[in-house]
């Protein structure tokens, strides 16, 4: 058999060609081979796509006497083909040797495809398809929160560390302030503020005051700098003083601006998560664990214990007591319960946060907006369990919350969406007057499909789309995805539509979704970029159905 | 080094050039598969030719090197960051790889070793960098962006058929995924892209795969687990100096017919006399 298979003629006496189908364009591929790998998870419902279909329904046989049997060599699409279609599947051992001979001799059965063709091909689509998976990860935004709490981390050790090196360096000069006021932050912004304190004066102790915001320190201030024991300073050292200590001003503000950024970051990835322990814990969690899909993954003891794992596996050696809580500690929670009840309490924790995460990470497939009714409803049972302990008062049944917690969540939801269609019709207006302005050619070719599912503007069924070209596409299709994210494709989707068609209106525009602008992704717009006549044209075939 | 002692250097073409300025000469070692050099000098490094000539992919040495009219350049493979590498500077007798084939590369990681993979098969070559972790995936996007013949397949190599849209039929496999069933990962991708005949090379690592057992232990339970699966190894060695209880198996595949296919080919082409030739028993002698 492999013989006949490595020999080209005796395998084409064997096999012979009965149709090819080339792909109609690298998109189409990819969905193809999206279809192939994601199976029933993709953007796509079944494991076989609507090319595959075609193809096998032009070019099999399926009525007449002679049933062909046809040989599919993977087992998921063979199953899925033989619901649809009646014919006979065979899969496995024979087929997996034609198969090997196909793909050895298929330059040659196919013409017009050489082996450099096919291999330039292959290339394209290995590319996209690996590029697809990369981005999708990209998109995921818990990387953005690992980043940032890592940054957060850094930005508090580098601001102690120049900090102090401001109160060294300014010291020289005025040592009392160093004893007067401990605080960091306000130490460096009195450093820029005094400079000399040989010029401080009476006028200035309302403006220390400002700073120090204590009447009593701001005269202390003021006493110290006139039987100061500190050396003098010139002007030059004075002014790189100064600017240190501006640089370090402005440090500490940006970490401020850095934590509202995570809290928002977090509200949108992980709300339930961020309701139940916060955001900062619930992001530590997150970066612990790698991802929000390995965090949801742990088991909820592994969640118990992130971040203490020197102390468990000294204990787990040598047979001692394991620690009782991890990352966990530094919620509110366990600060508040008796000490005998810190681990009752850590352990249900734990359970809560595990419950969390695998809402935040998995349930956004099936509600099509992130909220965080479910966190709150989790947290309202641990503060009840902490009462339990201290008072005694019995909480309520767990079932009894998550009804109520699934009944609220769907309201929520639907509220949302409503919302969000709402601004979504008043997007298509704009575009459709933006269009007319316009004046661009039809170019409406392949966009049937689409077409047909642009109608049902509540698309319920959103899956994780595997391509950034079809996240585009199931937005445009009114699908939903989480409302920050849309509005940054929207924002980039605009300032496209503005390069194409500068107006009044597009003036018009930018205004409004200035407000909601996120930060784009540097990736996200390289894709968007090619996509633009795709975009454009689904947009003008709304356009359409609008006015139709 | 220690290819050179003992060892039948067929040197079938010598490029001896001399770089004035650090005097390093290189030239092709033919036991060795061409593609691969060695560069002699202050110190004496394997290289292989860099296909995009003034960039380094990991930040390795290059060396540049006059021959008459045109400057060739040369990149340094470090043997203790590349299997591949040590496995040659080992002696390997085989690794297959060579100008035009195509290499299916299983465990591409960042790209280092599949760039040099990459230089030795040259333009006409191809090799297929099957990566899973996404990270690791995009610096290898990024290397594969620089040259052409590098496919990047960021799928789990578990799962050939999520990629079989990808790959056509290969010349050599190349595994260096330390996973504990990292034979039946590369049985199920020769059963679907290696052809008859075509070679594998597979590098052990014992630690991962049984951490209690020792290491010959474990060499030679991968192998019985190759014999099963049409894989027949021909060579192993160990990566002493630059690895510890590494070993790298090479081999060949090659199909023996299943009961199964057999009856099943028989009946659809009424070929049973096929069967009591002898096509059989050449394919085992070898």
């Amino acid at each position: 058999v492999e013989e006949s298979v490595l020999n080209i003629g005796k395998f084409n006496s064997m096999v012979s060609l009965a149709a090819f189908f080339p792909f109609k364009s690298a998109q189409a591929a990819l969905e193809n081979m999206n279809a192939i790998s994601e199976g029933k998870r993709g953007f796509l419902l079944s494991v076989v796509h609507a090319d595959l279909k075609l193809f096998l329904e032009t070019n099999l046989p399926l009525s007449g006497k002679k049933k062909p049997v046809l040989g599919v060599s993977d087992a998921k699409i063979g199953a899925a083909l033989q619901e649809e279609f009646t014919i006979s599947i065979q899969t496995g051992g024979v087929v997996a040797e034609i198969g090997r001979g196909l793909r050895l001799h298929f330059h040659s059965l196919v013409k017009g495809l050489t082996g450099q063709a096919a291999s330039k091909a292959q290339l394209g689509l290995g590319h996209s398809y690996s590029r697809a998976k990369v981005k999708f990860n990209v998109n995921r935004v818990d990387n953005m929160i690992i980043q940032s709490i890592a940054l957060l981390d850094q930005l508090d050790k580098d601001i102690n560390t120049f900090s102090m090196r401001v109160r060294e360096w300014y010291g020289y000069h005025f040592p009392e302030l160093i004893k007067i006021v401990s605080d960091n932050s306000m130490y460096c912004r009195l450093a820029q503020l005094i400079g000399n304190r040989k010029e401080l004066s009476e006028e200035s102790l309302e403006s220390l005051e400002e700073v120090v915001m204590d009447h009593a320190k701001a005269q202390a201030i003021l006493d110290a700098s006139r039987s100061s024991m500190g050396m003098d300073i010139s002007p030059i050292d004075l002014i790189n003083i100064e600017r240190f200590s501006d640089r370090v001003v402005s440090l500490a503000a940006y970490r401020l601006e850095l934590q509202e950024y995570l809290r928002s970051k977090m509200s949108q990835v992980a709300p339930n998560l961020a309701a139940l322990i916060g955001e900062v814990v619930g992001a530590r969690l997150i970066s612990h664990a790698g991802s929000l899909t390995n965090l949801a993954k742990y088991p909820a003891s592994t969640v118990q214990i992130l971040g203490a794992e020197k102390a468990l596996f000294r204990a787990l050696k040598t047979r001692g007591n394991t620690p009782k809580y991890g990352l966990i500690f530094h919620s509110t929670f366990i600060g508040r319960a008796a000490a005998k009840n810190k681990g009752r309490i850590s352990r249900y924790l734990a359970n809560k946060c595990t419950i969390a995460s695998r809402i935040d990470c998995f349930s956004v497939v099936f509600t099509e907006v992130p909220t965080s009714v479910f966190g709150d409803k989790l947290r309202g049972q641990v503060e009840e369990r902490l009462s339990f302990y201290e008072t005694g008062e019995v909480p309520r049944k767990n079932v009894d919350v998550m009804k109520e917690a699934v009944k609220e969540a769907t309201g929520v939801a639907a509220e949302i969406k409503r919302k969000l269609e709402k601004k979504e019709k008043k997007r298509k207006k704009r575009e459709k007057k933006l269009q007319e302005l316009e004046e661009n050619g039809d170019a409406n070719g392949d966009d049937e499909v689409e077409n047909g599912e642009a109608d049902t503007p509540v698309v319920k069924k959103k899956k994780k789309q595997a391509a950034e070209e079809m996240e585009v596409q199931a937005e445009e299709n009114g699908a939903e995805e989480t409302p920050g994210k849309k509005k940054k494709k929207r924002k980039a989707e605009e300032v496209q539509e503005e390069e194409a068609a500068v107006t009044d209106n597009g003036a018009e525009d930018t205004p409004a979704k200035k407000k909601k602008k996120k930060k784009t992704e540097a990736a996200e717009a390289e894709e968007e970029a090619p996509e633009t006549p795709v975009t454009e044209k689904k947009k003008k075939k709304k356009k359409k159905e609008a006015e139709n | 080094m220690k290819e050179e002692t003992g060892k039948e250097v067929k040197e079938s073409s010598t490029y001896p050039v001399a770089d004035s300025t650090n005097k390093t000469e290189s030239f092709i070692i033919s036991s060795n598969p061409s593609g691969v050099f060695i560069s002699r000098g202050k110190e004496d490094a394997l290289v292989t030719k860099n296909m995009v000539v003034g960039e380094s992919v990991y930040g390795e040495k290059r060396i540049s090197v006059e021959e008459g009219e045109t400057k060739i350049e040369y990149r340094a493979w470090n043997p203790f960051r590349s299997k591949l590498a040590a496995a040659i500077l080992g002696g390997v007798d085989q690794i297959h790889i060579k100008p035009g084939a195509k290499v299916m590369y299983l465990g591409a990681a960042s790209g280092t070793t599949v760039s040099h993979v990459s230089d030795i098969v040259g333009p006409e070559g191809l090799v297929y960098a099957v990566e899973f972790s996404h990270r690791s995936g995009r610096d290898l996007l990024n290397v594969a962006k620089k040259r052409t013949n590098i496919i990047p397949i960021i799928e789990d190599a578990r799962h050939p058929h999520k990629y079989r849209m990808l790959v056509g039929m290969v010349d050599v496999i190349f595994a260096d995924v330390a996973q504990p069933d990292q034979t039946r990962i590369v049985a199920l991708n020769a059963h679907n892209f290696l052809k008859n005949g075509g070679h594998f090379v597979i590098s052990i690592k014992a630690n991962c795969i049984d951490s209690t057992a020792a290491p010959e232990a474990v060499f030679a339970s991968e192998v019985k687990k190759m014999s099963s699966e049409n894989m027949k190894p021909q060579e192993q060695l160990t990566l002493e100096p630059y690895e510890r209880d590494h070993a790298v198996v090479v081999g060949v595949y090659s199909l023996l017919p299943d009961i199964m296919v057999r009856s099943t080919w028989a009946q659809l082409f009424r070929m049973e006399s096929v069967w009591q030739r002898s096509p059989l028993k050449r394919v085992l002698k070898e």
